[in-house]
């Protein structure tokens, strides 16, 4: 789970262009939106591409996304049981 | 006030505003469901041109796009007389994307929107040089805002403005990537709907200050309006602030109907029930036409204006297809079957990308007098940036900046700016705004506001998105590999540098894009004085933003101030 984990920092932080920002600076447990990393709606959306082309996971509604985009941790576990590559 | 002289609807349903008035009134919709298009993996529900219509339509050297805005266009302009020759005769085209279809073609050089707004024009007979608007969603009634206020100011005696786009593959894709379409009709207003479609479609109205004699009634623009929310670059503000101010600013208590923008996305539709309960007018019927022709993009604001129109001179509030049930939560009078009305005035609002609001409000009068011109507020230049690849000047002084290329502006905002990482995600347009724009505020000193409705963005240029256009296309792909990306996408509308200026810093006034044939400073000048009519504006940020690649850019910007 760690390595997925480093890995999904590692993507959102290229997709999303988080510049100067590493793995480290982004804690697994912690929001990503609001308080955290203070991502958008849009950001959201650049996440779901990126599950579906790296992971091949299809989420067509945003609104499932609920749960899932809590933090890093929710990411990764969703990711680990849905994934089809 | 500015008289509509005559008008016209280029969609599926017909080639005039009557055939499609008449479609529309026999509630057929031009909404298809496809598969395979364009190679996109997903089903499409789009109201598209036919192969016959569209051959009927075609024209020799012209591509699909400005065939549609030149039959729209000439078909209006046959029912009055102007001088389409004259100096003082204005053709704006009011577009988002224009000849995006030719993008990675031999032709691609005709991808500015300006470049068609010339062979448009000059198949159309005019002489000057033409105006685009392209402020994304809401650009059909922004282009009639512009061109009505330089009427009044003066500066022409007739415009035509013909609003138009195309269906295709980058568009359809961009919206799906956004989570914005609906894969069957759309369904304004109601507590199923899913998304938008999108239309292709052209539509034209021609504008004067003066009826010609012997006119009978005619409709006439009596105000407009726009107003930035300033509160996320594509989603409209939940207290919808910006298109409450537009709507105050031009609605009066005697309205037959508001026409809404009603795209059936979730976001949109709330939002404009929130501004239009909240303004008071909960008891006014509101209706959305684009369960007939779909979204149309830089088409809509004139086409649903005039389709309005027409449908009122016959005494009809035509009914909001799709819709069944309020699924919104302002109480709003949604219009869901044809009504009869004697109503003489309405309002068209519409709303998008940039945080753009606008509203227009228009009367059914007697045509007989010529509207005076309006004074143009005096302005001056307060404070200046120039940033091109070899100086950075501020208020005309040199400032030290290391980088090369665009990379510059990068160390622009590390130096001077910095703690906006927004700034990382933007594309290089945007950057170049953003950048100058700080560097300007911080040569004028004041205190950042929380909100400002007194201040408004104005850029112009002549490549329109030009960059953002290749590095989206570059995203979508296809089969197997169709990932459009939804950042990407959005700054292929090249309003949004306006956008993210407003929301960097509370500017609630009006945002708008200009795109002409080249930096034509007097030009500029007189859009910036026409906004200024606009007389809840007390200055501007206004200039040239233009960007094409990694050693051709310019940002010639300033603060305006208005002495009214």
């Amino acid at each position: 789970m760690e390595e997925l984990e480093l890995e999904l920092k590692q993507e959102i932080i290229k997709v999303l262009n988080l510049e100067d920002m590493t793995p480290d600076d982004i804690e697994t447990d912690a929001p990503l939106f609001g308080e955290g990393l203070g991502l958008d709606s849009i950001d959201v959306l650049e996440i779901i591409v990126l599950l579906e082309k790296k992971y091949g996971i299809k989420l067509a509604n945003p609104a499932e996304g609920k749960g899932i985009f809590k933090s890093i941790a929710t990411i990764a576990d969703y990711v680990s049981k849905n994934r089809k590559k | 006030m500015i008289y509509i002289l005559a008008d016209n609807i280029t969609s599926p349903l017909g080639a005039t505003t009557q055939e499609n008035l008449e479609a529309v009134l026999q509630g057929r919709s031009a909404l298809r469901r496809y598969e395979g298009l364009w190679g996109i993996p997903t089903a499409v529900c789009a109201s598209l041109f036919s192969r016959e219509q569209t051959a009927r339509m075609a024209r020799e050297g012209m591509t699909r796009f400005e065939a549609f805005a030149y039959c729209s266009a000439r078909e209006a302009m046959s029912r009055c007389k102007i001088d389409v020759a004259s100096e003082r005769t204005l053709f704006v085209l009011s577009t988002t994307k224009g000849n995006i279809e030719l993008l990675g073609t031999e032709k691609e050089q005709r991808i500015s929107p300006t470049e068609a707004a010339e062979h448009i024009a000059r198949a159309l007979g005019f002489k000057g040089e033409p105006l685009t608007v392209c402020n994304a969603c809401i650009s059909g009634v922004s282009a009639m805002i512009t061109a009505g206020r330089l009427l009044e100011a003066g500066c022409y005696d007739t415009a035509v403005v013909t609003g138009a786009d195309v269906a295709c593959r980058f568009t359809v894709s961009g919206f799906q990537a956004l989570k914005a379409v609906s894969e069957d009709a759309c369904r304004p207003f109601d507590l199923e709907r899913l998304g938008l479609n999108l239309g292709e479609a052209a539509a034209t109205v021609v504008l004067s200050r003066k009826a010609p004699e012997g006119a009978p009634a005619l409709w006439a623009i009596e105000a407009g309006a726009v107003n930035n929310d300033a509160h996320h670059i594509t989603s409209p503000s939940p207290r919808a602030e910006g298109a409450s101010a537009a709507l105050r600013a031009v609605a009066s208590d005697d309205l037959a109907l508001i026409n809404a923008h009603g795209t059936a996305t979730m976001f949109n539709d709330q939002m404009e029930s929130v501004a239009i309960a909240g303004c008071g007018h909960g008891d006014v019927p509101v209706n959305a036409l684009k369960g007939y022709t779909g979204h149309t993009l830089g088409a809509a604001g004139i086409l649903e204006t005039v389709l309005t129109a027409a449908a009122l001179e016959r005494g009809f509030i035509l009914p909001t297809k799709g819709y069944s049930e309020r699924g919104v939560s302002g109480r709003i009078d949604i219009v869901s079957a044809l009504r009869k009305t004697d109503g003489r005035r309405f309002v068209k609002m519409i709303s998008g990308f940039g945080g753009g609001n606008a509203a227009l409000s228009l009367v059914r009068t007697e045509a007989k007098e010529e509207f005076a011109e309006k004074k143009v507020p005096e302005f001056v230049r307060t404070h200046s940036v120039k940033i091109t690849p070899d100086k950075v000047l501020v208020d005309g002084r040199e400032i030290a900046c290391e980088g090369e290329g665009l990379a510059k502006l990068t160390a622009l905002y590390k130096q001077y700016i910095a703690s906006y990482p927004k700034y990382y995600k933007m594309d290089p347009l945007a950057r170049l705004g953003f950048v100058a724009s700080e560097l300007l505020l911080q040569a004028e000193g004041k205190e950042r506001k929380e909100e400002d409705a007194t201040r408004g963005v104005v850029l112009c240029n002549s490549s329109s998105s030009i960059m953002a256009d290749r590095a989206y296309e570059a995203t979508v792909g296809a089969g197997d590999n169709y990932y459009p990306s939804p950042s990407a996408f959005i700054y292929t509308l090249p309003n949004i540098v306006t956008g993210e200026i407003a929301l960097r810093n509370g500017y609630r006034g009006e945002t708008s894009f200009c795109i002409m044939p080249r930096k034509d400073e007097a030009l500029i000048d007189r859009i910036v004085g026409a906004t200024l009519l606009d007389r809840r504006l007390d200055s501007l940020i206004a200039g040239w933003i233009d960007c094409t690649d990694d050693t051709h850019y310019e940002a010639s910007i300033y603060i305006i101030e208005s002495n009214k």
